[in-house]
């Protein structure tokens, strides 16, 4: 196959640029799929804009990757400490290879996604399976496994799979250098999936607060050595950390990543409709789970779902019409309860009570419950100062030490029960929210 | 395990570290609990593998992070240069308050993991957690040279001495937990 450079133009990379084994790989039927799959799923509701998909994402991230890669591997920002722990680092020869095997997982590290991303991923999939499951299985078959042969010269597959997932869903173990690649895809801090998904969903929603300085903060990353001082005995694994003169862009993209989670991907409204969905799919789909043959999986996109959410909407003996007739007819449940310190402070579980009471009083079917707490601590990674001590980004940094990680919950109620629920809760509030006891 | 019983016996653990000088990090209680779970049956529920810097589980990160925003541990930089320490907070005291059953069920288990590694930093408690990952993993009755070349293989920055010491002192530590009898399931 001939090797020459593809251009895609990209609203927020300007160009993406691929040989022609990645040409092959996006012209394959799991990614062009990814052209039907929204990256925000139904936010598009709330946010008009947001109406991207995760094929774009894909490209965009396999750029970034490139670019981080480069930076951190050229020559002149190595450390001989982390050559020595990681040496295809200096082999010209497997750098340019593990290149390419990133540049791979990045293009294929959402493959797996479900129609309308991660709106129904937690309870529509049988036990045991996730998106990044899924991901791996697309990798690894044989309509993938014949494009990862065809390369010049060929890609091991389960080099990509560990890149692409990492090494909770691979199952794989990661060797340092493994995982200081996969760290450069999808690490808390400096993930180029995180960078990406950043920018271009504030791109295309239509927000300022996800922007920043990108540029300089990739110029300014680096594999370090973890840090601590002597007398503490660090461990002498590297990392993806950042030098000091990078600080602020790190700063930027930490908040960029907290106000668009607190703006847009936590927005009650949307969350609603990711409920809808929900309960809209487990009635559609057969025996309520999505299902994970590769076969079967590839052939179902945002676009079947919603034709069938158009159908039930408009037909009141079809399953699932309820939510349908909500998601199109924008008639969504409404907010009873939201998280609050001074409730948290009583009992962390006061928002499960609230919706445990609501339930009881009012009926399931007119109550739904929804959490998010952050699963990562993202602020932590290696800084090198200029005088080359490796320091702890919290201890240099007051905006990362001080930035509180993400929870909300929400209750929510049908709208006609909307009033009446909330004055008895409030009548009721101290006696709903207080602690049960162990055995309770 | 529910959540919250999860987060007493983890503030439990925090606070029995800070007690034995531990600095009490998200490394230092990843290795903990891994012990704590994996060795003495401890049921938190918890996924580990063997990632950077030893065993790490990214379902107890999340519970970590969990409690922070629940404002049940609360993270102290306690010197330039260090990581951060994790620390039980007012209301995770309360919170222990309310779960006497399951903290008096595990007491010993979380004194004896104080007790034994509660002084140890980063660097030590990587090859011990790694050690016990290749003893508890591994086929049975592989011996103790055996584990210590797979260690090395797995981390090839421990060198086979190291790795010889780690698999000793995790022997000694199963043998001590036997000693106590803490490694029959509950």
């Amino acid at each position: 196959m001939s090797n020459s450079v593809h251009e895609i133009r990209d609203p927020i990379h300007t160009f993406v640029r691929l040989d022609s084994d990645e040409r092959a790989v996006v012209d394959s039927l799991p990614f062009q799929r990814l052209r039907h799959v929204h990256q925000l799923a139904l936010t598009y509701l709330v946010y008009p804009g947001a109406t991207h998909r995760r094929f774009e994402h894909s490209l965009g991230v396999l750029e970034l990757a490139s670019r981080v890669f480069d930076v951190v591997t050229a020559p002149g920002n190595i450390r001989d400490d982390v050559a020595e722990r990681l040496p295809p680092i200096r082999d010209l020869e497997k750098r340019q290879h593990w290149r390419r095997v990133l540049r791979a997982a990045a293009l294929c590290h959402d493959l797996g996604h479900l129609p309308f991303s991660h709106a129904a991923e937690k309870d529509l999939l049988p036990d045991g399976w996730t998106h990044e499951r899924l991901t791996a299985e697309i990798i690894r078959s044989d309509q993938m496994k014949g494009l990862w042969d065809a390369m010049s010269p060929p890609l091991p597959v389960d080099q990509i799979v560990k890149l692409a997932v990492g090494p909770e869903a691979s199952g794989l173990q990661l060797s340092d250098w493994e995982a200081v690649l996969s760290e450069i895809l999808v690490a808390d801090a400096f993930g180029v999936d995180r960078m990406d998904y950043l920018l271009r969903d504030a791109h295309h929603v239509g927000v300022p607060y996800g922007s920043f300085d990108h540029y300089r903060l990739i110029d300014t990353l680096r594999i370090l050595p973890s840090p601590g001082k002597t007398d503490q005995r660090p461990s002498t694994e590297p990392a993806m950390g950042v030098q000091e003169g990078g600080r602020q862009s790190a700063e930027a993209l930490l908040l960029a990543r907290y106000f668009m989670y607190s703006q847009v991907y936590l927005h009650r409204v949307r969350r609603i409709y990711d409920i809808h969905l929900r309960d809209f799919l487990a009635k559609w789909l057969p025996e309520g789970r999505f299902p994970t043959s590769p076969g079967s999986f590839l052939g179902l996109t945002d676009n079947e779902v919603a034709a069938a959410i158009a159908d039930a909407a408009v037909a009141p003996t079809a399953p699932g019409h309820d939510a349908a007739r909500r998601i199109a007819q924008h008639d969504h449940f409404r907010v009873l309860y939201e998280r609050h310190p001074s409730d948290v402070s009583v009992n962390p579980d006061a928002a499960i009570q609230v919706s445990q009471w609501a339930a009881d009083r009012f009926g399931d079917d007119n109550v739904r419950f929804d959490t998010y707490k952050a699963r990562e601590e993202s602020a932590d990674f290696p800084v090198e100062t200029r005088d080359g001590r490796i320091v702890p980004s919290v201890t240099v940094s007051d905006v990362i030490a001080r930035l509180p990680p993400l929870a909300i919950d929400y209750v929510f109620v049908r709208p006609e029960l909307k009033d009446q629920a909330t004055a008895l809760l409030e009548e009721q509030r101290q006696v709903i929210i207080k602690p049960k006891d162990e055995d309770q | 395990m529910k959540r919250l019983q999860r987060a007493a016996l983890l503030s439990e653990l925090a606070e029995r570290l800070l007690d034995h000088d531990s600095w009490c990090g998200e490394t230092h209680l990843q290795k903990a609990v891994y012990i704590l779970q994996e060795l003495l049956h401890c049921p938190m529920g918890l996924k580990f593998i063997l990632y950077k810097h030893g065993t790490f589980s990214f379902d107890l990160r999340a519970d970590l992070t969990a409690m922070r925003a629940d404002s049940l541990l609360e993270r102290r930089v306690r010197a330039a240069g260090y990581g951060p320490s994790l620390a039980p907070t007012q209301q995770a005291q309360s919170l222990r308050q309310r779960y006497p059953k399951a903290l008096g069920r595990y007491e010993q288990q979380i004194r004896f993991v104080a007790d034994t590694v509660g002084a140890k930093n980063v660097d030590e408690l990587e090859r011990l957690s790694t050690a016990l990952y290749v003893t508890l993993t591994g086929p049975a009755g592989t011996s103790a040279e055996e584990r210590a070349v797979k260690i090395h293989e797995l981390k090839p920055h421990v060198t086979l001495d190291q790795a010889r010491a780690a698999v000793a002192a995790v022997d000694e530590l199963i043998e001590q937990a036997d000693r106590q009898g803490l490694l029959s399931e509950q």
